[in-house]
């Protein structure tokens, strides 16, 4: 039976905000409002347990915006983290210790580079030991932090720091992004979602619903990045609503290995209206126009939505390449 | 017979290292040296490196000896940038942070309230400070200045947004630095503008654009005369006051302190909300990253001016365009 979300309309979002403004992070950093969001829906009773990201960088020390509480952990441990203060509120509560209301949530919280590369072992071992916690991993597609340079969540054709393009490789970034959601669906967790908080109402559901199970409850959060992606800070929303609306990021759900996809676009814009708003992508349109890389990105997108409308039964208009 | 002819050939070799003299000292270190030192004082994002590569690039083109590099902390775009050339006729034989600048370039008026920005430290005597703005008045409402700096001033931002079509300043600063320093011709400026532009990406179109914005800064200004000799450096005693650990402790441990940072400074356009338009959707604050706005109790926004960065998503996505945007001028 499908939740009764409390989450209707924009309206709903909750009005309590456990973050305060002035923490050192990029003016219209997604990543921040996912983060944001995120824990609107789980309320104050929270630890996020934060690998070493851009998220480290919200809190300045002495200067944290977090109301709630945040444990710092090397780039590769925070689901190792989570599983040591896990255990301990655990056998806090059964000894009687601390009373079960002073009981906290556990989230991880890591970038791309610790979910995708640097963490993913220890992500894996947590799911494996079916630890009761969330992961939110807020994805902007390369290691910000440092300067923009590729990780394994780099999209094909994307220039970072590290692939820039060159006469050699002028489409920028070769390899092709890991596919996390399916990587993690592998290990049969009980929830794992997609986000991105330009569809706010379906990230607010979706953390909703994943509070619901116990075991890992994983999640992928798009992250605009103005200062990495090359786009003015005001269009951080409407990147992230294009990247949904071109397939590009597609917004879906995993409950018990079952995939549903939660916002389907009845029609599919071509990638090239997201491509070309953000300087990362610049080189495949100036000074010539690299029409095969442009074309292969859109077949990637075509073949998964169409893969995705067959595997659940729904209608899709795709782009023509 | 081999040892014998070892033995002798060490010998020489010991007298002719004695008979050269100990410290070689080439002449041109006789010559008194000219040196400029520029500090550019930014923010993230306005392009406080690039400016100060340019000038860099330029005075190399010159034929001069040059430094430039930058430095920022773990912060990001808005916040304190500073970035320094260093200029001379011979080789520069100092490294690291330029503490005493012949030339500061203030690209952004707010920063003269900043705390940590520090702008004016250790500006030298009969040294310079051009800022970013209509008028250089406001330097004197932070500071006091010994009365033999000289103060120049122009409206960088407004050119650029005109030109470029974005507040971003990078070859503008370059410019006026170049032409206050008086050291680089404008035909060297175009070619650092177009290498240091190109190197970072920028379209064809767009370094036009730079380059013609240069121009234009550059014949607005007049060259001072900077370059000193060297060197007055003396030992400073730097005198610290005393703070205790419960000074800071409240606002350390209270929850939420980050509002402290004031980060409102960061803004180079502000939201301005129109309360008439306004229809209380809400969205503003749904997608506000910063947690920098409030409802009220009718269900209208109130920007947190003091924190709020200016990251403009709630001008973007208004429904009724009822968020207004306005150049940031006034230095808090």
């Amino acid at each position: 039976m499908e939740l009764q979300s409390k989450y209707k309309t924009l309206r709903d979002v909750p009005q309590i905000d456990y973050l305060a403004p002035g923490g050192s992070l990029c003016a219209g950093c997604g990543g921040l409002l996912a983060v944001r969001l995120f824990h609107k829906v789980l309320g104050k009773n929270v630890v996020w347990v934060n690998a070493a990201g851009c998220m480290t960088i919200m809190v300045n020390y002495p200067l944290v915006p977090l109301k709630s509480n945040w444990l710092y952990t090397a780039f590769a441990s925070a689901p190792a983290g989570a599983q040591g203060i896990r255990d301990a509120f655990d056998i806090l509560i059964r000894k009687g210790k601390i009373p079960e209301s002073e009981d906290l949530k556990v989230v991880v919280l890591t970038g791309d580079g610790a979910a995708y590369d640097i963490g993913l072992q220890s992500t894996s071992g947590a799911i494996y030991r079916n630890l009761d916690f969330y992961y939110l991993c807020y994805d902007n597609q390369a290691y910000g932090n440092t300067g923009f340079q590729v990780s394994s969540a780099t999209p094909v054709g994307s220039a970072t720091a590290t692939t820039p393009p060159v006469p050699s490789e002028p489409a920028g970034n070769i390899q092709k992004r890991k596919d996390l959601f399916e990587i993690w669906r592998a290990h049969n967790p009980p929830y794992i979602a997609t986000l991105s908080s330009s569809y706010t109402v379906d990230f607010l559901r979706k953390v909703e619903k994943g509070s619901t199970f116990k075991g890992p409850k994983l999640y992928i959060s798009l992250a605009g990045c103005p200062t990495g992606w090359g786009y003015d800070p005001r269009e951080t929303i409407r990147e992230e609503k294009l990247a949904v609306e071109t397939g590009i990021w597609p917004l879906k759900e995993a409950v018990e290995g079952k995939v549903k996809h939660t916002v389907v676009p009845r029609a599919l814009k071509p990638v090239e209206e997201y491509l070309a708003t953000q300087s990362r992508y610049q080189h495949l349109f100036n000074p010539v126009r690299r029409k095969e890389v442009i074309r292969s990105i859109q077949e990637q997108v075509n073949l998964y939505w169409e893969e995705a409308s067959k595997r659940e039964d729904f209608e899709i208009k795709l782009v023509n390449t | 017979m081999p040892l014998i002819t070892n033995y002798f050939l060490a010998l020489t070799l010991d007298f002719y290292i004695l008979t050269q003299p100990l410290i070689v000292i080439p002449d041109k270190f006789l010559m008194i040296l000219m040196i400029v030192r520029v500090r550019f004082h930014g923010r993230g994002g306005q392009g406080a490196k690039t400016a100060s590569r340019i000038l860099g690039t330029a005075s190399f083109v010159e034929g001069m000896n040059v430094q430039d590099s930058p430095v920022y902390g773990a912060e990001r775009r808005g916040a304190p940038v500073t970035a320094f050339t260093r200029i001379s006729d011979s080789e520069i034989l100092e490294r690291g942070y330029v503490f005493d600048p012949d030339l500061l370039i203030v690209m952004d008026a707010t920063l003269l309230a900043s705390p940590v920005a520090k702008v004016t430290d250790g500006i030298r005597k009969k040294g310079a400070i051009f800022l970013n703005a209509q008028s250089a008045n406001i330097i004197g409402e932070h500071y006091t200045l010994p009365s033999d700096v000289r103060i120049a001033s122009y409206d960088l931002t407004s050119s650029a947004m005109e030109m470029l079509g974005k507040p971003i300043i990078s070859s503008a600063s370059a410019a006026a630095a170049a032409r206050l320093v008086g050291l680089v011709k404008e035909s060297s400026l175009e070619q650092a503008i177009v290498t240091e532009l190109e190197e970072i990406g920028l379209s064809e179109e767009m370094i036009k654009k730079n380059v013609m914005l240069g121009r234009k800064i550059f014949s607005s200004l007049e060259p001072l005369e900077l370059a000193t000799e060297e060197s007055e450096k003396k030992l400073r005693i730097v005198p610290l006051e005393m703070i205790t650990s419960n000074d800071g402790l409240e606002d350390i441990i209270a929850v939420g302190n980050s509002k402290v940072a004031k980060t409102g400074s960061w803004r180079i356009f502000k939201p301005v909300v129109d309360y008439e338009k306004c229809t209380a959707c809400t969205v503003c604050y749904a997608y506000c990253p910063e947690s920098a706005l409030i409802l009220r109790q009718d269900g209208k926004p109130e920007i947190d001016y003091d924190n709020c960065k200016g990251c403009l998503i709630c001008y973007r996505e208004c429904p009724p365009k009822a968020i207004n945007i306005e150049r940031e001028v006034i230095a808090f």
